[in-house]
């Protein structure tokens, strides 16, 4: 476990180090918050309100931006990078000659990042938001608490998603940005900009059987307290159920990976 | 004359090789043949749900905002395709790229430029003309001559300004060895800013994005005109004459500060 | 006139100094350390045309960032540079159109295409003409054999094939001063002795000025009628290669080689340094008497069977510099 810590600690380290980068990507969240919240307020502006409007009120519609940017900035999934450079580059085969299960390296490097991002990024955010638009409260004590347990699996949702189109590498090197395809379509199923409630129905049936809108949709709809609390527990056992599905899914191709490397030397 | 005749020779043979290096890795190109159509198509379609759920948005309705939209994503396109070495200033810096531009008898910033003609960047173009061509007949655009040359200004007025904000953007990587987040903060600013209408932000907003960064001259106040909007910026002559002319002194500005960074470049190494 | 002119060169660098720890990290975001270096410090020298000049000194001497400015790549702090009587920072088409430049750690060739596709557009951005260009090839094809690899993507080609394709980019426009950058690092022999061939050709039949930082002692020994030797930024020698030698180590070596053992006379303008069996070594100063004078003293006197005259080892002669710099 001392050694996880160590690759932890040596993230957090690093991503302190870019004291430019550190920066400038907190005026880029905050730029982007502000440019969604801005769509909304027209979107609920003059008092006309849509059928969408009765679903949820603006001010609440502004937390669930607020949140979405807020988790996507603390959310980093570096795997599918990682895997694909190292794979790339041909260092996968000297990574597994380390003592420690490779996945559980990589793990522990984005936790670190995600360290880092909660100190350089998520507050800096926070306070941005209470600024430009107040604070973003959750519906209530239980929503939180129900908010951070989904939120955890959420983020291993995203992770695990990551690290399969990582290491598609193994067996198509070039297809390298394969990722940012998965990423594009994340952003929109997993209502991270636009909540899937306001989808036409057929999509939002198809997505209930997916596993992106657990990722973003979930967590921040309990928070805003849409989603009942007997909801919210059906949620998070939906979200456990993926995380297993995904998990296995993962252990297998990385067991073919694995053997893969070994066979060839990478 | 002969000059120019050089430049353009050298263009050519530096775009002939930079195809023939892209389709080396074929793969790649499918990649991107999912990716940057899934992006757009994806972020119109959200502009869509909005407008079908809520209302127009401080008075755009969805043909408006699509035919605002393909506008943007034109000029978008062709930046991707001429201009994208821009977006990787601070990695030729890292690397010491510029020695070898430096050690040629001709213009840094036209090698630099020119030295990735983006082949890959033509795919960038197809949401723009599909979107822009769909938009355009929802809005009953007039595709006569006097318009389409209008448009074409605008297109390229466009594609000056935003290559000369990243170029500016770029070139920061001279002086701080780091310009690359604050690329991508750019072209995710450049999205918001160009592709939905500037009137949804506050008139502060609106102020720097005309007067300090001339982003609105891009599209959104030619797409106002072009859509017989009432205009939020009153000028006269028309904005097919405007955007090409901030576009050619903001890009005369961001090649001074080009070549002002590229004194304070320290090459690589030792 | 010189081709090359420098004076009183400096080149600043600002590093920032990183602090160690977490604490250090947080410090370094708000409050950066910054430090002013001198990496080249008051240079002077000239190089005559058609000399093969080598530019040494242990790393970090600030021989690339010499180089670097008399190719117009960095801006000097302070000083003034003449390359081919133009400065290369204000007049940079005009000085690079007469460089020839090659990095030996770096490529100008293009990594994903064949070697040829290089020169190619080398022909087009330096204007040359068919005939022209032609002519050159086959004149660098015959020193270089480039032909029988000028069709391989230049990622497949062996690290000699690859540095003899980046000397013949370097040569396409028919420069008159070549640079060379650690132009043998990493290199085998066979390598090494083509491209030392190719620049002593350039060099007698073109009378091609060559500079070239080095840490091949063979490279100097081989090449250079000239040497600039800096530690520190700053110039500590500055000569012919053999006055430097003898200025440094001013002592030959005597080695006679005897029929059998016999007493062995002193002589008062050199000494035994070493005796091994039936060999024995006399250390003399060249300027206080000749080889043969010394040897024509010992004839009469000892039992020679076999002798050597040996000249001061170059490498030891550079060391002595560097550490008496240091």
């Amino acid at each position: 476990m001392r050694a996880y810590g160590y690759f932890i600690k040596m993230r957090v380290l690093t991503a302190l180090a870019y004291r430019f980068e550190v920066w400038i990507g907190m005026v880029g969240d905050i730029i982007m918050l502000a440019a969604s919240v801005y769509i909304w307020k027209a979107a609920y502006g003059n008092g006309v309100v849509g059928s969408g409007g009765f679903d949820v009120g603006l001010q609440n519609m502004i937390t669930y931006t607020v949140i979405s940017v807020l988790l996507a900035s603390v959310f980093q999934t570096g795997v599918q990078n990682t895997i694909y450079t190292q794979v790339r580059e041909g260092n996968i085969a000297l990574d597994f000659m380390r003592p420690l299960p490779l996945l559980g390296i990589y793990l522990s490097d984005d936790i670190g990042s995600m360290v880092s991002a909660l100190v350089n990024k998520a507050i800096p955010l926070i306070v941005a938001a209470v600024l430009l638009f107040g604070f973003p409260l959750p519906a209530g004590a239980g929503a939180f608490a129900g908010f951070l347990v989904s939120s955890l699996f959420s983020f291993v949702i995203l992770w695990l998603m990551s690290a399969m189109v990582g290491m598609v590498a193994f067996w198509v090197a070039e297809l390298g940005n394969l990722g940012m395809v998965k990423d594009a379509v994340v952003r929109v199923l997993s209502g991270s900009l636009v909540p899937l409630w306001f989808f036409p129905d057929a999509v939002q049936n198809v997505s209930e059987w997916l596993p992106f809108q657990y990722t973003y949709q979930t967590p921040i709809g309990i928070y805003i307290g849409v989603t009942t609390a007997g909801d919210a527990v059906r949620a998070i056992c939906i979200q456990g159920i993926w995380v297993i599905i995904l998990g296995l899914l993962l252990a297998w191709i990385w067991k073919h990976a694995r053997s893969k490397v070994m066979v060839q030397g990478g | 004359m002969n000059e120019v005749r050089h430049y353009v020779t050298v263009f050519g043979y530096y775009a002939k090789l930079a195809i023939q290096r892209q389709l080396e890795y074929p793969l790649f190109l499918v990649s991107w043949l999912l990716m940057i159509p899934t992006q757009y198509f994806t972020g119109i379609w959200m502009l869509k749900i909005i407008v079908d759920r809520f209302q127009p948005l401080s008075g755009w309705g969805f043909h408006d905002l699509a035919f605002l939209y393909g506008l943007g994503l034109l000029s978008h396109g062709l930046v991707v395709v001429f201009f994208i070495p821009t977006w990787g200033t601070e990695f030729a810096v890292l690397r010491g790229e510029f020695d070898r531009l430096l050690l040629r008898p001709m213009n840094v910033f036209f090698q630099f430029v020119t030295g990735y003609f983006n082949f890959i960047g033509l795919i960038d173009l197809i949401p723009g003309v599909v979107i822009f061509i769909y938009a355009a007949n929802l809005v009953g655009f007039d595709w006569g001559i006097g318009n389409l040359l209008k448009l074409a200004l605008v297109v390229i007025g466009g594609t000056l300004i935003r290559a000369s904000l990243y170029t500016i953007i770029g070139a920061v990587a001279f002086w701080t060895k780091r310009s690359r987040n604050l690329i991508f903060m750019a072209v995710a600013t450049m999205e918001r800013t160009t592709m939905y209408p500037l009137t949804l932000y506050p008139q502060a907003i609106q102020a720097v994005l005309t007067f300090l960064l001339p982003i609105g001259f891009i599209s959104f106040y030619p797409a106002e005109q072009f859509l017989d909007k009432s205009t939020s910026l009153e000028l006269p002559l028309g904005l097919a004459i405007w955007t090409p002319v901030v576009g050619l002194i903001f890009f005369a500005l961001a090649y001074a500060v080009f070549r002002f960074g590229l004194q304070k470049y320290e090459s690589a190494g030792s | 006139m010189a081709i090359i002119e420098v004076k009183d060169l400096v080149k600043e660098f600002v590093v920032v100094r990183k602090k160690t720890g977490l604490g250090g990290a947080v410090k370094s975001l708000f409050w950066p350390e910054k430090e002013i270096v001198r990496g080249v410090d008051g240079l002077s020298f000239d190089i005559e045309q058609g000399d093969i000049v080598g530019y040494i000194g242990p790393n970090g001497a600030g021989k690339s960032t010499t180089i670097k400015m008399l190719t117009g790549i960095l801006h000097p702090t302070e000083g003034e540079i003449r390359v081919c009587g133009m400065s290369p920072q204000k007049e940079r088409k005009a000085v690079v159109r007469q460089l020839g430049v090659v990095f030996g750690q770096r490529t100008q060739l293009y990594w994903d295409l064949r070697l040829g596709e290089t020169f190619e557009l080398l022909k087009r951005i330096y204007r040359i003409e068919d005939k022209r260009f032609r002519e050159t090839m086959d004149i660098l094809n015959g020193v270089l054999r480039i032909q029988d690899f000028i069709d391989t993507p230049v990622r497949q080609l062996s690290l000699g094939q690859r540095m003899r394709g980046d000397l013949a980019a370097a040569m396409i426009h028919d420069p008159t001063v070549l640079f060379l950058d650690e132009p043998t690092i990493g290199l085998d022999a066979d390598a090494k002795h083509a491209i030392r061939e190719f620049i002593l050709t350039m060099n007698r039949e073109r009378r091609m000025t060559v500079v070239l930082t080095t840490h091949d002692l063979d490279d100097v020994e081989l090449l250079c009628s000239q040497l600039l030797v800096v530690n520190h930024g700053k110039l500590v020698e500055d000569g012919p290669l053999d006055a430097i030698v003898n200025k440094l180590s001013p002592h030959r070596l005597l080695m006679i080689e005897l029929n059998h053992s016999a007493a062995l006379p002193d002589h008062d303008r050199a000494r035994i340094i070493r005796q091994d069996g039936l060999k024995v070594w006399y250390q003399f100063d060249k300027s206080a008497i000749t080889a043969s004078e010394l040897i024509a003293d010992l004839s009469g006197k000892l039992p020679i069977r076999d002798l050597s005259v040996q000249e001061p080892d170059i490498e030891d002669a550079i060391r002595e510099v560097y550490r008496t710099t240091a």
